[in-house]
């Protein structure tokens, strides 16, 4: 009988076939969760190269802050080819930046500089990610020079870990209240004094309010809703923060923050001058005369200037309890571990620091400059409205944004139970309450 | 027959067979040769993630530093993990939803379009329809955000023309979700349609003929001809669009970023979440697995069920 075969191969069989692709993949896999390798030599003692090198840096800026910067480092450090591109913000603020940054990192991507903020800095120290300048500074008089004596002492601080310099400050924010100058004359309203307090604010809100329901609806104020900076620009003016001073703790059951987040929700849901955070364009609206308030840093000039919008001008955040505080953020330049060049990488830093680059940010609207020399020249006031010295006058009564080693994961857990109450869904005291309880647990886990 | 010709015979048919033999591990070799670049793919980003999500789970892997072996604790944790059987719910209800409305609405534009009509309003009308699947998500999805947000949208503005209240289509739990599947059918039902389309145009038109000699209208036609005919392109196109479902990401990331709260949040958000926010990747790999075994169950099931309704001529 004869019986219809399989063809079969007798070296290689579908069995054998599938077991060498089986121990392939299985060995592949356990090879993928093996961490990237860090240059071993990443640090201030490696020689600097001979042949041109690529040093990458990566920004949160946009990179066109960048670009004369680029031209100049063909002139000025020759024997190195520069590039600045642009790290996502991912779905957050500088949570989302750093969560971007580090995927990037670990999936060996050639990130030599690196931009942080405060808010995201103690995470990537944590995660080895940021080399310590202070080798580099104590062998560069110059650069050092100008970091102790042209920076203020609190931005420079803000930038260190453990005692540690691990950026090189290039600007900082703190959150101002911009107010659209023709409606307030319009309505028949002096500006806000620099004391205003929560009930001149409130005031004012509904006296420029508008809302109908319509399509000539105008808001008094917006904020954000979410994000960590936002807050506490309100939260400090109420003499509390939602951490703890250490930011080892959850402190959002403290009654002075209930009170913060009630004046906020009321707006909207009381009062009605506020707008519902989500999906709302606060730049546009601010822009088309549909909103008259907006809390803000100096980098919100930058749109204004794009949509040639000049009528507003900015005064410092009303005032509730406490000494006079407006929250601040620095950020900066810091060189990464995984660089292989990192004396080059140093040099990128310096240039991206510098008093041109610094001009050329404060030209399109951007941060304020860290450099006390670039926010004291003429060009720092006449890119901004007529109160604008308020920005770095500010800086002596300026508390640090908190900012965690879990930032990544504080701000979500925020920003979510904060959007139950913007939408009238909880009470504050319930959401908060339940964003406590998701929020000691990670914390407690910095103390492990 | 005498022994030598036995053996010569013996002889003969052993180098037959021996050349059947080389001829067969030519053919085995051509075939594997031919099937290496498929199988180096699916090893490569299927099989390759697949087995490095197995051995993750049993880590705490943070990307950057080691993996450190974690046991049974990221299994475990999915008792526990409440916010994860809330996302499910949503991630449920969403992928019942625009699985019905987009295979409901993609069936009856194919319904509609195969129709007799002059060939410019076809192209036009096919063209319009299935444009959404062909533009990028994000960019839709920040056009949907000014249209649907609660003050000054433009939906919104509509409404308030007929007389009722503006709906808080982004801020409120309930609407959160339903925006999402709305943005989701109006993005994936012109595909859904073209599927059927092309179900629908691979049915003879001698049974439509028929039927009609027999005496049936449109709506007999359409129930005893072309729904049993067009039943193997329906199941593909459940089985595909239940899938997709299950695994929206991009569509809610950009139009609600799954709040508030976690109202709209749906599963692939919160694995990336987890994965990619909080570094935690032995865990999203134990929550990536609850949704490919769902996944799997989901599918084997239609494939069960296909067996009562599904017809091939």
């Amino acid at each position: 009988m004869s019986k219809l075969q399989t063809p079969s191969h007798p070296n290689m069989s579908r069995r054998d076939m599938l077991r060498i692709a089986g121990i392939g993949t299985a060995g592949a896999a356990l090879a993928a969760c093996a961490a990237p390798a860090a240059s071993t030599d990443a640090g201030a003692d490696s020689e600097p190269a001979m042949e041109p090198v690529s040093v990458i840096a990566t920004t949160s800026m946009p990179v066109n802050t960048f670009d004369n910067a680029l031209d100049r480092s063909m002139e000025r450090i020759p024997g190195i080819e520069m590039e600045v591109n642009a790290n996502g913000w991912g779905e957050g603020g500088w949570d989302g930046y750093s969560d971007t940054l580090l995927t990037r990192i670990a999936g060996g991507e050639q990130i030599d500089v690196i931009m942080i903020a405060i808010e995201g800095l103690r995470l990537l120290t944590a995660k080895n990610v940021l080399v310590a300048l202070d080798d580099f500074l104590a062998g560069d008089a110059p650069a050092n020079e100008i970091l102790q004596n042209d920076v203020h002492v609190t931005l420079r601080e803000m930038l260190q870990v453990d005692g540690k310099q691990y950026e090189y400050p290039f600007s900082w924010n703190n959150m101002v209240m911009y107010y659209n100058t023709a409606i307030f004359e319009e309505e028949g309203l002096d500006p806000p004094s620099t004391d205003w307090n929560w009930d001149d604010f409130l005031e004012t809100c509904l006296a420029v309010a508008n809302v109908t329901g319509g399509a000539d609806d105008r808001f008094a104020y917006s904020f954000w809703g979410a994000g960590m900076f936002g807050m506490a620009a309100w939260y400090f003016n109420n003499d509390v923060s939602p951490l703890s001073d250490d930011w080892l703790d959850s402190n959002l059951l403290d009654p002075k923050v209930a009170e913060t987040v009630q004046f906020m929700a009321d707006l909207i849901l009381e009062h009605k001058v506020a707008p519902s955070p989500e999906g709302w364009d606060e730049w546009a609206q601010f822009h088309a005369g549909n909103l008259v308030m907006r809390t803000c840093g100096r980098w919100c000039i930058g749109g204004s200037l794009e949509a040639e919008f000049e009528t507003y001008d900015i005064q410092y955040q009303p005032h509730q309890a406490g000494p006079l505080k407006t929250v601040a953020g620095t950020d900066g330049w810091g060189v990464s571990t995984s660089s292989e060049n990192p004396h080059e990488a140093w040099e990128v830093v310096k240039l991206l620091s510098d008093t041109d680059t610094s001009i050329d940010m404060v030209q399109l609207g951007g941060n304020i400059p860290a450099l006390r020399s670039v926010a004291e020249m003429p060009v720092f006031s006449e890119y901004g409205p007529p109160n604008t010295a308020l920005f770095y006058e500010s800086l002596d009564f300026a508390a640090t944004v908190p900012s965690p080693t879990n930032f990544n994961i504080v701000e979500p857990i925020l920003n979510r139970n904060y959007a139950t109450i913007w939408n009238g869904e909880r009470s504050v005291e319930e959401a908060l309450q339940a964003a406590h309880d998701e929020l000691q647990p990670e914390m407690d886990k910095l103390k492990a | 027959m005498t022994s030598t010709a036995l053996s010569e015979d013996r002889v003969d048919r052993q180098a037959k067979h021996q050349r059947s033999q080389a001829l067969a591990r030519r053919e085995a070799l051509a075939g594997y040769l031919f099937a290496t670049p498929a199988l180096l793919g699916l090893l490569v980003f299927t099989a390759l993630p697949i087995v490095a999500s197995l051995i993750l789970i049993f880590l705490h892997y943070d990307l950057l530093t080691p993996p450190k072996w974690a046991g049974a604790e990221n299994i475990t944790r999915l008792a526990t993990d409440s916010r994860m059987f809330k996302i499910y719910w949503n991630s449920l209800r969403l992928t019942i939803g625009a699985t019905l409305l987009n295979n409901v609405l993609g069936l009856l534009l194919a319904v509609g379009l195969n129709r007799a009509m002059p060939w410019g309003l076809r192209y036009v009308l096919r063209t319009s329809i299935f444009f959404p699947v062909m533009t990028t998500t994000a960019s839709l999805a920040v056009v949907w955000r000014f249209l649907l947000t609660q003050d000054r949208g433009v939906v919104n503005f509509l409404i308030g023309q007929i007389g009722l209240d503006p709906v808080p289509w982004l801020s409120s739990s309930t609407w959160a979700l339903v925006s999402a599947m709305i943005y989701d059918v109006w993005k994936s039902c012109g595909y859904l349609m073209v599927i059927y389309l092309a179900g629908l145009q691979g049915i003879p038109a001698v049974y439509y003929e028929a039927a009609r000699i027999d005496g049936a209208g449109f709506w007999q036609q359409f129930r005893n001809v072309t729904l049993p005919l067009i039943s193997p392109t329906a199941f593909f196109a459940i089985v595909i669009s239940l899938i997709g479902a299950f695994q929206i990401f991009d569509n809610v990331w950009v139009l609600t970023e799954g709040g508030p709260g976690d109202a709209s949040r749906v599963i692939a958000m919160y694995i990336y979440e987890k994965a990619f926010r909080g570094f935690e990747m032995g865990y999203a790999s134990a929550v990536s697995f609850t949704l490919f075994i769902i996944l799997i169950t989901l599918t084997l099931l239609q494939f069960l069920g296909a067996r009562r309704w599904v017809h091939y001529e």
